[in-house]
């Protein structure tokens, strides 16, 4: 009974702390719907309006419109209806593509995946390489990295996009300008994502690297006759990885901004153009999608970085 | 129906037979390049893509350019404004001008099987203009249209409210091009993302934001009067990319990633000409230039001295030369040269004459100049506050304006540019909140001036246009207008349009900028692709040589 009481607690414990981050995450989830709505909703213009832009329709079609998606109903009753509609799992009928938001989304979550997925594994591979090549080098090794890093993240993705697609699609033919089936229409999108996350990531993780590597145990590891690569490789890398993982998560949401400008140059499929056009257009549900989307990655992805931690570092673990 | 389906076979051999004996008989030192070669594919890149693939609905340019290789029209129209057979072989207009009778061809089907026929027909006018349909465009071209009767299985007529001349050219247009009855009753949706019709090509997918795919009809025996073939498409396949950047397009194009791109960038323009491997072709769009509209109503331009001297005070000629690099021409008359009706009398009116503008505005009484330089009357600065959508801005527009500006600057104006995205552009429009505005009215005739100056079609909620932005309001002009609606005399309408151009610019109600022109560039083994009439490419005559 001594030894059953501790153990039942601690997985109390644990079932609150779960149950906890799930109403939290909804609470995240719920929040960015409710304040993308409010947005949409606060900006000029009304939505019957900027479904027909900048002609001017018969007053028959816009009283089809306004009856069409019920505009005419309180913003709150909409509001309520459309939390309604979500917690049926329906995420209603795009006002502007013809056709429902789910599979609006849907045709374009595949193309968005692929760029995200190959865009920051490069990036992390890269800038791993790049951290462990460089970390506590020569001066001269340093400096010509870190200037690189600095053009890295201060290049415009749109330029560098025109660029590589001038060199090695227009004049060496190595890539397609367009068509984002298959690897080779994905590398040069790729890469363009990747450049600015690389440099992020590898200033970062250099810094963590060398402030690892200032710590005794390294001393401690070498005296023992350790390699340097080795070193660097399993002791120091762990370290430089913590920092890394929480700005991960930060980068994501950057990730959503350079995928428009990426699928406008490459003329790619995704949710950035798709995101853009909606809020142009005002197209609520459509907006309202994606923001549900987003904040659901975004809680599972910062979920999944926190149970990351406590793989990356035993200490934590003690304190759950 | 069945005898349409057996009339097919014969027609195409009779094609292939002619085919073959044209190749026969051609001169030795014809090139290959000059004998059309069947089969191959072409592959289009555009600038942009429709949201929307139904013509009914959507008023987009890119929808007509989309849907035109599927869609047939009752009629034909050549750039000189005459009219000729398609779907149907012959019309008459009753004495009244209120009802059309068509008789229609009887060998048509289209690509789903469904037989081409006068319920067809009564079906396509009828989906148009129910409010379901939410029509932006098409159901404006015929605002008489009363309704379609079936007079027999290949005889329709359509009736009107009122007299209504242009109804021909804006049948000819692929926005009421004839759709197959059967997948009209698909709904919004469907129509949405595929079209189907009796056209020389059948869309295989459009998938948004990268393109449509189009392989040929190999039925395909009824193209319009006046096309340099008949039977199917040389073309098996038919591709468009939606290449949004101009770098890029202009790119795949010279790497030979694609065989001919529309929206060559003037920048670029003589980059593609001096390519060995490459043509170029323009062709002006009719109807309305681009154009600035005061307004007329209320403000400082509700004095036409006042926009008579903001017209003379800026040098339109110099600025468009040298910023579109002679792409597109400066304007005179709010309508295009290449429309049927443009009246060359406009380009002698109203040209730059900075001293004539300076006098016009003291007699206005804007004598005084407040500390920036700018002209004041009774303590208010001469300020014209101008509501351009910059977030929709093509062809470096917003350039443009601000160099409009800096010109009026000059003069002691104050241009000032009001805060306005497509969500708030209507209500600005219908309130009348603005001294200036701005657009282009590309349509397939004159007829783009009623739109335009008929007092009618000022913005208000009632229905309309709404095209009438700078608010003009002359009983001359509305009857003017109102008489080319009733006569289908070409040389009656000719005149009327003449009077409106003239009185307009006279009138200072518009500031003609520039014509726009489709700037078309391709491969040299891409042959044959030809304008509509509306300055769309066309591709049921095109065809590739081998490299």
């Amino acid at each position: 009974m001594t030894k059953a009481a501790p153990r039942a607690r601690r997985t109390r414990r644990r079932l609150r702390a779960v149950l906890v981050r799930l109403a939290t995450s909804l609470l995240v989830i719920w929040g960015a719907a409710t304040v993308s709505f409010a947005a949409l909703q606060l900006t000029p213009g009304s939505v019957a309006d900027a479904l027909v832009g900048t002609s001017i329709v018969s007053p028959q079609v816009k009283a089809q419109i306004i009856a069409d998606y019920g505009l005419d109903r309180p913003v709150l009753t909409q509001y309520l209806s459309y939390l309604g509609m979500v917690v049926r799992g329906d995420l209603g009928h795009s006002y502007q593509l013809n056709e429902s938001v789910g599979t609006a989304i849907w045709a374009q979550l595949g193309a968005s995946l692929q760029l995200t997925a190959a865009g920051m594994g490069l990036a992390l591979v890269l800038a791993t390489v790049l951290a462990l090549l460089t970390a506590k080098r020569s001066r001269w090794i340093r400096g010509v990295s870190s200037g690189a890093e600095l053009v890295g993240t201060s290049v415009p993705i749109f330029w560098v996009g025109i660029l590589l697609l001038t060199v090695f699609s227009f004049q060496l033919g190595w890539f397609p300008a367009a068509g984002g089936d298959g690897l080779g229409g994905l590398i040069l999108p790729a890469i363009s994502m990747a450049l600015p996350v690389t440099a992020l990531l590898a200033q970062v993780m250099r810094e963590g690297l060398e402030r690892a590597l200032d710590e005794p145990f390294v001393l401690t590891a070498r005296a023992r006759g350790m390699s340097d690569a080795a070193v660097r490789l399993r002791h120091a890398l762990r370290h430089a990885l913590l920092p890394v993982i929480t700005l991960a998560g930060w980068l994501f949401g950057l990730l959503l901004g350079a995928m428009v400008v990426i699928e406008q140059v490459f003329s790619r499929q995704g949710l950035g153009t798709l995101m853009l056009g909606a809020v142009t257009g005002k197209d609520l549900p459509v907006v309202m999608g994606v923001v549900l989307l987003t904040a659901s990655v975004y809680v599972v992805i910062n979920t999944l970085l926190d149970l990351l931690y406590l793989v990356i570092d035993p200490r934590l673990r003690e304190a759950t | 129906m069945y005898l349409t389906g057996r009339f097919a076979p014969p027609a195409l051999l009779l094609t292939t037979a002619l085919a073959l004996s044209a190749c026969g008989t051609a001169a030795e030192s014809d090139t290959k390049s000059t004998k059309p070669v069947s089969g191959g594919i072409l592959r289009y890149a555009v600038n942009t893509e429709p949201s929307n693939l139904d013509p009914h609905a959507s008023p987009s340019d890119i929808t007509a350019v989309f849907t035109r290789p599927v869609l047939d029209s009752l009629v034909s129209l050549d750039p000189k404004g005459g009219v000729h057979p398609w779907l149907a072989t012959s019309w008459e207009v009753s004495p009244d001008g209120k009802s059309y009778t068509f008789a229609l061809r009887k060998d048509v089907t289209f690509s789903d099987g469904t037989p081409f026929d006068a319920e067809a027909v009564k079906a396509n006018l009828d989906h148009v203009v129910d409010p379901k349909t939410k029509s932006e465009l098409a159901a404006g071209l015929i605002t008489p249209y009363k309704g379609t009767e079936v007079v027999d299985p290949h005889t329709v007529r359509i009736t009107l409210s009122r007299p209504h001349s242009p109804l021909l050219s804006a049948l000819s247009t692929p926005y009421l091009g004839i759709q197959s009855p059967a997948t009209l009753k698909l709904g919004a949706d469907a129509l949405a993302r595929k079209v189907v019709g009796s056209g020389p090509f059948v869309i295989d997918a459009f998938t948004p934001r990268q393109g449509i795919t189009y392989h040929r009809n190999p039925k395909y025996a009824w193209p319009p009067q006046g096309a340099a073939h008949a039977g199917p498409a040389y073309l098996e396949k038919l591709e468009f990319k939606v290449l949004r950047e101009d770098s890029v397009r202009v790119g795949a194009l010279t790497s030979g990633q694609v065989d001919a791109i529309g929206s060559v960038p003037p920048v670029n323009v003589s980059q593609v000409k001096a390519d060995s491997r490459l043509w170029l072709e323009t062709r002006q769009a009719p109807g309305g230039n681009y154009n600035y509209y005061p307004n007329t109503q209320k403000g400082v331009f509700s004095d036409v001295r006042v926009r008579q001297a903001f017209r003379a005070s800026i040098d339109f000629k110099t600025i468009i030369g040298k910023l579109y690099f002679g792409v597109f021409q400066p304007a005179a008359s709010p309508i295009a040269p290449s429309t049927f009706g443009y009246d060359p009398g406009t380009e002698q009116l109203g040209g730059y004459d900075p001293q004539a503008a300076s006098k016009l505005l003291d007699e206005a009484g804007w004598t005084t100049r407040d500390a920036q330089g700018y002209r004041t009357k009774d303590g208010r600065r001469l300020t014209v506050r101008w509501m351009f959508v910059k977030m929709i801005a093509r062809e470096q527009r917003a350039v443009l304006s601000e160099q409009v500006q800096a010109e009026a600057r000059k003069a002691g104006i104050d241009v000032q540019f009001l805060d306005v995205t497509p969500s708030n552009y209507a209500p600005i429009a219908l309130r009348g909140d603005y001294d200036l505005s701005d657009y282009s009215w590309q349509r397939v005739d004159a007829d783009a001036l009623r739109d335009l100056f008929a007092s009618s079609n000022i913005p208000n909620d009632q229905g309309g246009s709404g095209a009438n932005a700078s608010r003009y309001s002359n009983k001359d002009v509305d009857a003017w207008l109102d008489q080319t609606l009733d006569t289908t005399d070409p040389a009656k309408r000719v005149e009327l349009y003449g009077k409106v151009q003239r009185k307009v610019v006279e009138d200072a109600a518009v500031f003609p900028v520039y014509t726009f022109n489709y700037v078309l560039g391709g491969a040299k083994k891409v042959h044959g692709i030809t304008w509509e009439a509306q300055a769309y490419p066309s591709f049921y005559d095109a065809w590739v040589s081998a490299p």
